[in-house]
């Protein structure tokens, strides 16, 4: 059984090549590739950043020319996609590197943003979706199975997930070196554009309590207070509120701060050694950097910001190297579970054909030995005991090297030395004649 | 059997430092939650060796340095376990692990004669001022502990230092272990004075003896009670707050044994 992947992603495609292959119903998608005759399973993981098709097969070659032509016609959206555009973007793996390929993917270290989460449950939802189509079988599953818990290995033993990334992120995650919770925490919000929303989406995310907007435009804080179960203020009100606030964000236009050192150590006085986290992501700056001076006041720019994230990014793409460790080794493992599999038939047929020269020999011999039942049932276990004891050490041997890459070289051998190959009908005279003469006649 | 168990703690509490040094290099995980164990392990069977001293001598001789040294060291650990599980101090393993191996290395040296010399004329006195006193610096120890590391992380955040470097508790977190331990220990601290006292008056019939060891610790005690003046009434900010609580500790730590080196 081979693996193969065929798919593109972020770094293969452009987005507007990749939206006309986002596949919205996985089910149907599926039928149709496992009603294909090469195709045995198959799973379909289509988010905003990949598309992929991963399947088992007997026939490579076919299969592989399957997954293009599916690409092409089944997939494609608004028009055939041309062969070239089609080549350009497309990847194919096979077998081990498929197998990495997946690995990777759900660790999350395929993706855009090095460590983000939501792969994981991207690619479960693809695997449930493939078992409800009734499109995943033996070698899938087992497949599917271990890239999950590779996932949550490499999450468990790097930092890859740690750090945040994103300038909102970094903001709440720098709130918390500060605030050990949010509950009790007001929040004051000055501004009323995207990144102030995403900022207060973030908070709100931490439980923060109460929050108030401050906007030159009170409707526009009024607006984004609704939404957001606030108050809104002018920002004539902002001096004032500034007591009463343990976080301040602040992304406003205007050339002059609009927080300045006295106004923040004359709300210090009213707040008693409280401390304030300030966030200024306004461009040019909102906040006087002198407020950073003073004591119990931490103050972070835009540039403070995007640098941590910088870093953080950083931090997560050197943990990388760690995560392709882990993904190396689970990937050896899986494949020698895969090549084991292998194994199987010719233990079996091994183990038959071993099962067949013994019981025809007993016929043959017992019919002219003339023993009563008890020494028939004494030379059957004889037999059995010997071919017990010969095919133990080959067939430990068999399976121990099955799980190796070299493994196969090994079944190939066996099979050419006990003629296992095509042995169907063969029955005895498999065995050369010769072995019988030598051996002596029973009296 | 006393120094074994307390070179045993000793052992514990140094496993607990590599443990913890081994966390910060992976940035937490497994090997702190080992580190803990090995501390909360080294914490009992240092313990322990203190229930089997009494158990041998039923009022032993504490108050020499390092026996109450030692004493002050397994309470400063017993407070931190307590604080660990509340708070989620758990990163702090690596700076008291030294502290607990200190206390008990420096205790295993004078057990065996403590343990020889038998009992205490005073008794219940001498006794209940090393326990309250010890329990009062122990707590004072961590106040001084979590000043350090909240000054440390105020600097890191005020001058923008590394992220990735910080495994320590939220400011207000470090501000309140401060707060706790400082309300707790000053009464305790205080106790341990007035039964100090009461032991002076069964030994010598007076209350005050003027040695330097008393005069210090009334300084110190004094400092302490302005330290906590300042806290509640004047609203004192959370870095001054945490640098007094170093201050104080310093002070005190000279106060009890500075002191005794001098003598």
């Amino acid at each position: 059984m081979k693996l193969l992947l065929a798919g593109m992603n972020h770094r293969s495609a452009p987005v507007e090549v990749r939206e006309r292959f986002a596949v919205e119903d996985p089910g149907l998608a599926l039928a149709k590739l496992t009603g294909c005759a090469e195709i045995e399973e198959a799973i379909l993981v289509s988010t905003c950043n990949r598309v992929e098709v991963l399947v088992s097969t007997r026939e490579p070659e076919a299969a592989r020319l399957r997954l293009e032509s599916f690409f092409r016609h089944d997939l494609a959206r608004d028009g055939e996609v041309s062969a070239a555009t089609l080549d350009e973007c497309l990847y194919h793996f096979a077998d081990g590197p498929a197998v990495r390929h997946v690995f990777r993917v759900a660790a999350s270290v395929d993706s855009l943003v090095v460590g983000e989460p939501q792969i994981l449950g991207q690619m479960k939802d693809a695997y449930r979706a493939a078992v409800e189509a009734g499109a995943c079988g033996v070698i899938l599953n087992r497949l599917m199975t271990r890239a999950f818990s590779t996932a949550k290995r490499v999450r468990r033993e790097t930092a890859i997930a740690e750090r945040p990334v994103s300038v909102a992120r970094v903001a709440v995650d720098l709130a918390r070196q500060v605030f050990e919770r949010f509950e009790d925490k007001r929040a004051v919000l000055v501004g009323a554009g995207e990144m102030i929303e995403l900022a207060l989406e973030a908070l709100r995310g931490e439980g923060l309590g109460h929050v108030r907007v401050v906007n030159r435009t009170r409707a526009r804080a009024e607006e984004l207070a609704e939404r957001f179960d606030a108050e809104a203020h002018g920002l004539d009100q902002l001096d004032a509120l500034l007591a009463d606030a343990d976080v301040v964000l602040t992304c406003i236009g205007g050339d002059e701060p609009i927080i300045r050192r006295e106004a923040m150590l004359a709300a210090l006085r009213v707040r008693r050694g409280r401390p304030i986290f300030v966030i200024d992501i306004g461009v040019p700056r909102n906040v006087d950097p002198a407020v950073n001076e003073i004591d119990d006041v931490y103050l972070f720019d835009l540039d403070d910001l995007s640098g941590v994230a910088e870093e953080n990014a950083e931090e997560r793409r050197r943990e990388t190297v760690r995560a392709e460790a882990i993904v190396a080794e689970e990937q050896q493992n899986f494949q020698g579970w895969m090549t084991a599999l292998q194994a199987v038939p010719t233990i079996r047929d091994l183990r038959d054909r071993a099962d067949e020269i013994r019981d025809a020999e007993l016929d043959r011999y017992l019919a002219r030995l003339g023993l009563d039942t008890q020494q028939k049932e004494g030379v059957e276990q004889l037999a059995r005991s010997i071919v017990n004891k010969v095919l133990h050490a080959p067939l430990s041997r068999l399976r121990s090297e099955a799980e190796r890459e070299e493994g196969v070289a090994y079944l190939e051998v066996a099979r050419t030395l006990f003629g296992l190959d095509g042995r169907a009908g063969e029955g005895d005279e498999a065995l050369p004649e010769n072995d019988d003469d030598d051996e002596p006649e029973p009296q | 059997m006393l120094i074994g168990l307390h070179q045993f703690a000793a052992a514990l509490y140094l496993a607990a430092g590599v443990a913890g040094g081994v966390a910060l290099a992976q940035r937490g995980g497994r090997a702190r939650q080992v580190a803990l164990l090995l501390l909360s392990a080294g914490a009992v069977v240092h313990l322990a060796s203190f229930a089997f001293l009494h158990q041998s001598v039923p009022t032993p001789q504490l108050t020499d340095l390092p026996t109450a040294t030692s004493l002050m060291a397994c309470l400063a650990m017993l407070f931190y376990l307590a604080f660990a599980r509340r708070a989620r101090w758990n990163a702090l393993v690596l700076a008291m692990a030294p502290v607990g191996f200190l206390g008990a290395f420096v205790g295993a040296l004078r057990l065996p004669h403590a343990a020889g010399e038998g009992a205490l004329a005073a008794g219940a006195w001498s006794h209940a001022h090393v326990l309250l006193a010890s329990a009062g610096l122990g707590l004072l120890a961590l106040a001084s502990v979590a000043g350090v590391a909240f000054l440390r992380e105020a600097s890191r955040l005020k001058y923008k230092g590394r992220p990735q470097l910080s495994q320590l508790p939220a400011l207000e977190t470090l501000d309140r272990v401060n707060l706790v331990a400082l309300s707790v220990g000053f009464p305790l601290l205080t106790l341990g004075m007035l039964t100090g006292m009461f032991w002076l008056q069964g030994e010598a019939g007076h209350v005050w003896s003027g040695s330097p060891h008393e005069i210090w610790m009334t300084l110190a005690w004094a400092i302490y009670g302005a330290l906590l003046l300042a806290r509640f009434a004047a609203h004192q900010s959370a870095r001054n707050a945490a640098l007094s609580a170093i201050g104080g500790f310093a002070f005190l730590l000279f106060a009890v044994i500075g002191i005794g080196l001098t003598a």
